[in-house]
């Protein structure tokens, strides 16, 4: 039986390996600490992230999607930023469509030096996800 | 290329510290119970040389052919360990990190769950490491004759310096002569060379080498092609060529307007532009009637201007010099950060010009045909003080070439709020566009003082240089690939390619697809997702590879 | 080409109630091209039904293909196998494909997960206008290459109706007044003569629906 104040929720944080992951790594450096329920996956660019890679996310369990890329106008690929930012949308919309709240899924920008920013996403994103409590298709199997 | 899987898992301690809080050799018994796991080692220093020597030993000797490693972050070790596997004969693609340091013990305080999690990280890394797939390189041939666009002093330079590279140069200029604005400046403070001299040594100098191509009253139409295989169409007076580069650069320079919304007042015959008054001084012998004082304006708008900043300096020295006027410049903040321009300043100040520093808009009005000036002198009095000049020259905002949007659009370069070229990164790729192979130097994408803009022009000529210096590129092939059988040609990954990286290309003498270019292609993953067919596949970062990383989930308490 | 866009899910959903195995179909022509059911429009589709139905408790598990274009009787042929382990076949083509699919299949309900909107062209990317409205009888020579009948608000064909303003159309003030746009084309080609002839009222049974055009085997 799972207690709900234990509620540890499976957060899966897509991070572009020219900001996010880096600022991941520097969190690290600092011995920032921000909660282990969060899964970096590492992608060249945020541009990357496909709706489906977030869809899938949910399918596999996931209580939470993080879609962590560049600052605005700081794309090493100009529109990557910009295009995940939509793609975030869109899956907020799919996932209002069949009843799951689309604040599961949300997308920040920070750059690579920014390990207290990036602990303080993963603390904050945390404790909301928490309060919304584990995704209505967690799956038993 | 074998089917087998032979994954090989190397655990880093680093350096003991990991091992007091996460047990290797029991995961260690784990993984190598896995049917495709062929060999785990544990190891205490794979950052160190005789560690990766026995890796690579390893590797050989258990013909492993997908490396797994756990360890520190990827930024750090990735290209050191891909050169041990490498070494070991397996492609350098086929290697998966856990970040198990960073990432893991040294974000998480609970060591408990730091290591429930470093093994969760180790089994994603080998999912991921399952769905690799092995990138061969490959060796493209190349054009590498380099385009250099604007004969100003930039790209002079640049076009000696490519020539000095041994790289067969073209240089269009759209006026009549070379030159630019160094046509135009009095003098070139603080450089102790005046304009005439430095430009006639360099156009002497072109004109005696053999593989510098100069075409006047010439424009860039179009560029078609990506890096190593630019055509491009040059008017040059009114016929139309074509021409094969490798490279371009772009060093068009800038403009300048005068801005009467601004100020709240029109030019007349004392109130003139910096440009004006240029070329007065150029051609001071002449002038009938000198000012006997002469103010500046500077940084009305409050950007802090290096070119506006220059240019009251240099010609405040060159009134000095030419009429020995009364001088004062007016200056919200003054720009001096470069190469001999705190000593261009005190020149100024011990050549008796006047600065006077302005918080609001000074008031401007003309009295008895001289221009009355009310400021209040923020810096030295305080108070409101009322100066009177024959002649007032104001700055004027530098503005972008006038075909930099048509070519922007043309080209698929980036431009800038401003409307300048937008370079990649400001601080890591300054004279890189968004595109592979076309560079940018000088006033055309940046506000530089003379020296900054020189500096410039050497780097893009290394820039060219280092992508043309031999006669083929070696580059990644099919990193990105389109598969022509699935491609409806619907032309979105073709549109949505940040660096103009995918060409049309006929398959099979039938039907068009995309196809992706490598040597333009930087990895980036957009057209993947854009692609309404799933047509396209990364091999670096596939839906498998990242799907893989997915699953398991651990158990939450 | 023909441009279509995704149902509601809602309405998509009740289609869909109570089939325990269905097969997702996406088409690899239009749209593939619109982005509204291509192979990855229909991965998402079945994505997001998965999570729906994982949450409601309900048993759905979903096949899923594309074929190249579901107007061709031959290439839905072959589908035989995968459609009889369905229970009901979702289309995610245009209105054609799924009417094809289900007169191959008589046996089995096909649904359309796609409304079929208009004939057009990208006007950048992501965004699709309506170019044609298939009339039957092209006046495209006429009026320099602009059609009135879709992009005048009112269908006219012999010029401007009093109402146009400055270039835009008073019924609807975002839109270019196509006849201020086909009177600069032709005046940019030298040929405003063509708009100097009256052009009597169109016969807009030029075709009989449904249509039907019938050749010789070539």
């Amino acid at each position: 039986m799972k207690i709900k104040g234990a509620f540890s929720p499976d957060i899966i944080a897509f991070c572009c390996a020219q900001s996010a992951y880096q600022a991941a790594d520097t969190a690290g450096s600092m011995r920032i600490s921000y909660p282990e329920n969060i899964r970096v996956i590492r992608v060249p660019c945020v541009g990357r992230v496909d709706v489906l890679h977030i869809l899938r996310a949910f399918e596999r369990g996931a209580d939470g999607v993080l879609v962590l890329g560049c600052h605005d106008e700081a794309c090493h690929h100009l529109s990557g930023n910009t295009r995940a930012k939509n793609r975030v949308q869109k899956a907020n919309t799919l996932l209002q469509e069949i009843g799951i709240d689309g604040k599961r899924v949300e997308m920040f920008t920070l750059a690579p030096n920014q390990g207290s920013r990036f602990a303080r996403i993963a603390n904050e994103v945390n404790e909301r996800i928490k309060e919304l409590g584990p995704s209505p298709v967690k799956s038993a199997d | 290329m074998d089917s087998e899987l032979r994954l090989g898992v190397f655990l880093c301690d680093c350096g003991n510290t990991l091992s007091k809080a996460i047990d290797f050799s029991t995961i260690k018994t784990d993984l190598e119970n896995l049917p495709d796991v062929t060999y785990v080692n544990i190891s205490h220093d794979l950052c160190l040389e005789t560690a990766q020597k026995a890796m690579q030993k390893d590797i050989e000797d258990k013909g492993v052919n997908r490396v797994v490693v756990a360890a520190c972050s990827p930024e750090l070790y990735e290209k050191g360990l891909i050169s041990v596997i490498q070494a070991a004969g397996v492609n350098p693609h086929l290697l998966s990190i856990a970040n198990i340091r960073e990432q893991c013990f040294w974000a998480h305080p609970d060591k408990t769950k730091a290591a429930k999690k470093a093994t969760t990280q180790i089994k994603l890394a080998l999912n991921r490491a399952r769905f690799l797939e092995p990138v061969e390189k490959t060796r493209i041939p190349v054009n590498r004759d380099v385009l250099v666009i604007g004969g100003g002093i930039v790209g002079i330079e640049a076009a000696l310096e490519l020539s000095n590279l041994n790289l067969k140069t073209t240089l269009i200029e759209k006026e009549a002569i070379l030159g630019g604005k160094l046509n135009q400046f009095p003098n070139l403070y603080p450089l102790q060379v005046n304009p005439e001299e430095m430009l006639a040594a360099r156009l002497k100098d072109i004109t005696e080498r053999q593989n510098i191509d100069v075409l006047t009253s010439a424009e860039l139409i179009d560029v078609n092609g990506e890096v190593g295989n630019f055509s491009a169409r040059i008017k040059e007076s009114n016929e139309e060529v074509v021409r094969n580069f490798g490279a371009i650069i772009f060093a068009s320079g800038y403009n300048t307007q005068f801005s009467s919304q601004i100020y709240g007042f029109e030019l007349s015959n004392n109130i003139i532009t910096q440009s004006k008054l240029e070329e007065i001084l150029k051609f001071s012998s002449e002038v009938k009637e000198i000012p006997k004082s002469v103010c500046f304006i500077v940084d009305v708008s409050g950007e802090h201007s290096r070119v506006s900043t220059l240019s009251a300096l240099r010609n405040a020295l060159g009134i000095k010099e030419k009429f020995g006027s009364e001088v004062c410049i007016l200056c919200r903040n003054l720009k001096i950060d470069g190469a001999g321009l705190e000593k261009l300043y005190r020149d100024c100040r011990n050549n008796g010009v006047l600065f006077i520093k302005f918080d609001h808009l000074p008031e401007i009005s003309k009295q008895n045909g001289k221009i009355k000036i009310e400021v209040e002198d923020v810096l030295v009095s305080e108070e409101q003080v009322s100066i009177s000049y024959d002649l007032l020259v104001v700055e004027e905002t530098s503005v972008p070439p006038p075909d930099s949007r048509f070519l922007s659009s043309a080209l698929n370069i980036g431009l800038d709020t401003q409307g300048f070229y937008q370079e990649n990164n400001i601080h890591l790729y300054p004279t890189a566009s968004n595109r592979e192979g076309i560079f940018f130097a000088g006033n055309c994408h940046a506000d530089l003082d003379l020296m900054r803009a020189l500096t410039e022009a050497s780097n893009v000529a290394l820039n060219a240089y280092q992508l043309l210096a031999q006669e083929k590129i070696t580059v990644e092939a099919e990193r990105v690939i389109v598969d022509p059988n699935k491609c409806r040609f619907c032309l979105t990954c073709i549109r949505a390619c940040p660096h103009h990286a995918i060409r049309e290309v006929e398959v099979d003498h039938e039907k068009m697809a995309a196809q992706i270019v490598d040597l333009a292609c930087q990895g980036c993953g957009i057209c993947a997702v854009v692609c309404p067919a799933k047509a396209i596949k990364c091999k670096d970062g596939s839906d498998e590879q990242i799907l893989s990383e997915l699953e398991p989930f651990g158990e939450h308490v | 080409m023909i441009i279509a866009e995704r149902k509601p899910l809602e309405d998509i959903q009740e289609m869909i109630t109570g089939y325990k195995k269905i097969l997702i179909l996406g088409c690899g022509t239009c749209v593939t091209i619109c982005w509204a059911g291509g192979e990855k429009e229909v991965a998402v589709l079945s994505s997001q039904l998965r999570l729906a139905s994982k949450k409601n408790g309900n048993e759905l598990a979903i096949l899923e293909d594309t074929i190249e274009r579901q107007c061709e009787k031959e290439l839905i042929e072959v589908l035989k196998d995968k459609v009889q382990q369905a229970d009901a076949v979702l289309s995610m083509a245009c209105g054609i494909g799924v009417q094809t699919v289900a007169e191959i299949f008589p046996d089995v309900p096909v649904y359309p997960a796609l409304n079929t909107k208009f004939m057009g062209m990208p006007e950048r990317e992501g965004v699709w206008v309506e170019t044609c409205r298939a009339c039957g009888d092209c006046f495209l020579d006429k009026t320099g290459g602009i059609c009135p009948i879709v992009r005048c608000a009112k269908g006219l064909l012999n010029g401007p109706c009093g109402g146009t303003n400055n270039g835009k159309c008073e019924v609807d003030p975002e839109k270019d007044c196509a006849w201020t746009l086909i009177y600069r084309k032709l005046e940019r080609q030298g040929r405003l003569d063509v708009m100097r002839k009256y052009y009597p009222p169109r016969n807009f049974q030029t075709v009989i629906r449904p249509g039907k055009i019938e050749t010789l085997q070539a």
